[in-house]
């Protein structure tokens, strides 16, 4: 049961609740439907709204995004058009609204794209846990916890990030792959979603295409080489079988465009 | 546990009234303010039902607890209509046939207005994206969709006759 | 603006008594659209009353398994909670809907008594004054449990070997002696060796879940006269108030239903499943009180449409007539009978399909399996059994090489024809409707077939 919601105007306040056993609250996308309907211990909540952890800052190629900045505020931030695809792939516009940067960090897969993306594009976190650490998005989604204050990646190369999130329907829905990529000329990053419990780093896909051209033979091989790294579950979107079956089908579309 | 004050504007209004930590801002509307245009279709932000406008922006209120939103601008199907004179959106789903058990029609409503309110002319796929977080199970979204694109239509014959 | 189709005059002349309608091909305004576009129409929900209390439900994690004890003591001591029911506080607790038009026997028990049938299966009922409070109530009821085997499938639930999971002592319902609802038309299996072509095939499909926007609920408001005025958002009002009536063992002048109002319901919303407890609760603590499914309630518990497995055979002769048509055909009705004796009923009246086949044998059976109840839906008994009869012609069709409309028209049933279940047929247009069809989406016909009419009776060789 529900029996307080802290709003606090600054992030010290926060960390002070959160110390004392309180459980943060971003959009309250995931949080607020278990609250709503189902009997819980009795929950304190700090709400993350006026903490002033909200907003978009660019210093050259270097993006740096507060995290409780909604999903509706990058999408709508012309500046940050390469993560348009991305958060556009997730929920729905009055679900955007709300849910936010550093709470995607911390959905479980198959939701999380953003997460996705931010893993490709190297992103880093800045988490309050016993003191102020960064890391990156990718070790940190392996077991999320803390205060996230904000995500920072360096904007990629113009054309070299690839996204694609296929799922059963095209808007509002979970994923069943998604794939997101920064090829670059010197290094390639792939990290996969909907294909496993965790987030995954493609390490054998990036392998097979390190150097090489994306081709109509490249990429399919690589594909091939991914298939090894893939742990998909069956849920009510697909099969696990199906997840694999298509993997190499969105790889390629999300890489060759076709 | 705390009851709070929260003051917010609703429909241009100023409002205020006491909430428990579990109030969600659908449930104060509805509940404290009487205003029950906004629906509970599940409570975990699926449906659209619930959806109104928290500063400008569509939120499904069932997720947002209303003391967190003190101070906020809120607008709710019942704000759209002057007096007798409904909005254009309200009188191209009235003329279209977008409604039928109008159990979703208040969402739909004020994610049709948030959409045209930023795009004026959307194009069908836009309309489509707009309310994808709106489910009707009627299934009428090819006459919500056409209500929409109407609307815009007609919003847009306004703008050029007071021109 | 909306779309109007234009009526087509083509057809069916002589049966125009005038040309022109005053309603069809004209555009008339919904009465409630005004209320819906404006917020202000008024669902069960959208009323508000001083001193509410909430009913939340206890539930079975189990599909099939005997109640060894059951524990209120710590829901009762939740802060909140004002009353705890359980089956003793219900004046009635066996019912069976279709009762108000004489089917039996009553088979369902409002709250569990000694054991349950379906998982998500109501026990225990927590009132409180708030909704937190309830829920958390309801959580705190303790159950134990002996597990039995379940029965999930409608051909394993009436093998001789499968439990007995009903306490009437069979897995199916018994219509009138009989194992299932029943069609016997000339004879099939001579139908069988007169035909050049058998075929044989199965079809089946799953429970199919209504999901309304507006979930399942009311709210009972005791008046001061001593009746109960229940705010529902039932689809079948009367039938409720008399059911609800019977369970409570109150006069149906004590009950009055306000309702019509209903945020989707398509069948889903005519089992009376939250007003005889929300009456119970609101006499005993003299309260409003709510009781409305939550969205994971509605998914698990309310009736879906019924689960179907069909086999239907068919003896077909080489110019494409069928000549006898055998079904055999399964209702999963889920653990309790509900709507689902009448949808296997319907199944029945719906076959051999809008066709012309001398020789028909079909069984419908209404099958109980440890499952969710399934219900009323949208033409059930009907769409699934039209699903796999319309399967099974183009499939027909595709084996023998015939064109699939041609093979229907074959067989299309006409005015005057005598059906299965010995009506004769009237304003059939099956005929004309697939000609149209055909037209419409570039389909060639034959002259033979564009001739057919349905008013004009089947030539010897037809």
């Amino acid at each position: 049961m529900l029996t307080e919601v802290h709003v606090p105007d600054d992030v010290a306040a926060a960390v002070r609740l959160l110390e004392s056993g309180a459980t943060p609250l971003g959009g309250g996308t995931s949080l607020m439907p278990l609250l709503n309907d189902y009997a819980s211990p009795p929950t304190e909540l700090v709400s993350l709204r006026r903490a002033g952890l909200a907003g978009i800052h660019l210093d050259g190629a270097t993006v740096r995004i507060g995290a409780a900045t909604t999903l509706g505020q990058v999408e709508h931030d012309p500046r940050l058009a390469i993560l348009d695809p991305v958060v556009r792939s997730i929920a729905s516009v009055p679900v955007r609204n709300l849910a936010t940067v550093g709470g995607n960090l911390f959905a479980h897969q198959p939701h999380g794209d953003l997460a996705v993306a931010l893993v490709a594009l190297a992103a880093r976190v800045t988490v309050v846990d016993g003191g102020t650490h960064e890391l990156t998005v990718e070790e940190f989604v392996t077991d999320p916890r803390g205060l996230v204050t904000e995500v920072a990646f360096t904007q990629p190369a113009d054309g070299s990030f690839k996204y694609l999130k296929a799922a059963r329907r095209r808007f509002n829905s979970a994923s069943i792959v998604t794939v997101a990529a920064v090829i670059g000329e010197s290094a390639v990053r792939v990290a996969l979603g909907g294909v496993g419990n965790q987030i995954i780093r493609a390490h054998a896909v990036e392998a097979a295409l390190a150097g090489q051209p994306l081709t109509d033979e490249t990429v399919p091989a690589a594909a091939e080489a991914g298939l090894s790294e893939l742990a998909p579950v069956d849920d009510a979107y697909a099969s696990a079988w199906y997840r694999t079956r298509v993997f190499p089908v969105h790889l390629r579309r999300a890489l060759l465009g076709h | 546990m705390t009851v709070t004050i929260v003051n917010l504007k609703v429909n241009g209004v100023d409002q205020a009234f006491m909430a428990r930590p579990g109030t969600t801002l659908l449930l104060a509307l509805r509940e404290q303010l009487g205003l029950t245009g906004a629906k509970r279709g599940c409570a975990q932000g699926a449906c659209g039902s619930c959806t109104v406008l928290l500063d400008g922006a569509p939120v499904v209120s069932c997720l947002v607890p209303a003391t967190t939103v003190d101070g906020a601008d809120i607008a709710t199907v019942e704000g759209l209509a002057d007096g007798q004179q409904l909005s254009d959106v309200q009188q191209a789903f009235l003329d279209g046939f977008a409604t039928q058990c109008g159990f979703c029609t208040p969402g739909m409503l004020m994610s049709a207005e948030a959409l045209l309110a930023r795009n004026p002319d959307p194009t069908a796929d836009e309309v489509n994206e707009a309310i994808s977080g709106n489910v009707c199970r009627c299934t009428g979204y090819a006459p919500i969709v056409s209500a929409i694109l109407d609307a815009a239509e007609r919003r847009r014959n306004r703008v050029e006759a007071t021109h | 603006m909306a779309k109007i189709n234009p009526i087509d005059p083509d057809y069916f002349k002589d049966e125009r008594a005038a040309p022109g309608f005053k309603v069809i091909g004209t555009t008339v305004p919904r009465s409630d659209a005004l209320g819906h576009v404006t917020g202000r129409t008024e669902f069960f929900e959208d009323r508000t009353f001083p001193n509410l209390a909430h009913l939340k439900i206890h539930r079975s994690p189990h599909h099939h398994a005997l109640i060894d004890s059951v524990d209120t003591s710590h829901a009762e001591q939740t802060p909140g909670v004002l009353r705890v029911l359980t089956y003793k506080d219900v004046p009635a607790n066996w019912y069976g809907v279709l009762r108000l038009i004489g089917i039996g026997p009553d088979d369902e028990p409002v709250l569990a008594e000694d054991r349950v049938i379906y998982k998500g299966e109501p026990i225990v009922a927590v009132v409180a004054d708030s909704e937190a409070a309830a829920l958390e109530g309801a959580s705190r009821v303790r159950v134990s449990y002996t597990e039995l085997p379940a029965v999930l499938d409608v051909e394993e639930a009436m093998s001789p070997d499968a439990p007995i999971i009903k306490r009437a002592g069979t897995n199916y319902f018994v219509y009138e002696g009989h194992h299932s609802r029943r069609i016997r038309f000339g004879d099939v299996e001579a139908g069988f060796a007169r035909a050049d072509h058998v075929f044989d095939w199965r079809y089946s499909s799953a429970p199919i879940e209504h999901a309304p926007t507006e979930t399942t609920g009311c709210i009972v408001v005791p008046q001061s006269n001593g009746r109960l005025l229940i705010h529902s958002n039932t689809q079948a009002a009367f039938f409720t108030l008399d059911n609800t009536a019977l369970i409570i063992n109150r006069a149906p002048t004590d009950l009055q239903v306000k309702g019509g109002t209903v945020g989707g319901g398509f069948g889903g919303k005519v089992d009376v499943m939250v007003e005889p407890l929300a009456c119970i609760a609101a006499t005993l603590t003299n309260r409003p009180v709510k009781f409305v499914y939550t969205r994971e309630e509605e998914m698990q518990v309310s009736s879906p449409r019924a689960a179907e497995r069909i086999y239907i055979k068919d003896g077909v002769l080489s110019d494409g007539r069928i000549v006898a048509r055998k079904i055999m055909l399964y209702v999963d009705a889920g653990a309790y009978a509900r709507h689902s004796p009448y949808g296997a009923t319907k199944a029945a009246a719906h076959l051999p399909g809008p066709y012309t086949i001398p020789n028909v044998h079909a069984d419908c059976h209404c099958v109980y399996t440890n499952r969710t109840p399934s219900s009323a839906m949208r033409g059930f008994g009907v769409t699934i059994a039209d699903f796999a009869i319309e399967s099974q012609m183009d499939r027909i069709a595709r084996a023998l090489d015939l064109d699939p409309l041609e093979f229907r028209l074959r067989n299309a049933y006409r005015d005057g024809d005598l059906k299965a279940h010995r009506k004769v047929a009237s304003g059939t247009a099956l005929i004309e409707v697939i000609q149209r069809a055909a037209e419409l989406v570039g389909h060639e016909l034959p002259e033979e077939y564009r001739a057919m009419s349905s008013t004009t009776p089947r030539g010897a060789q037809a």
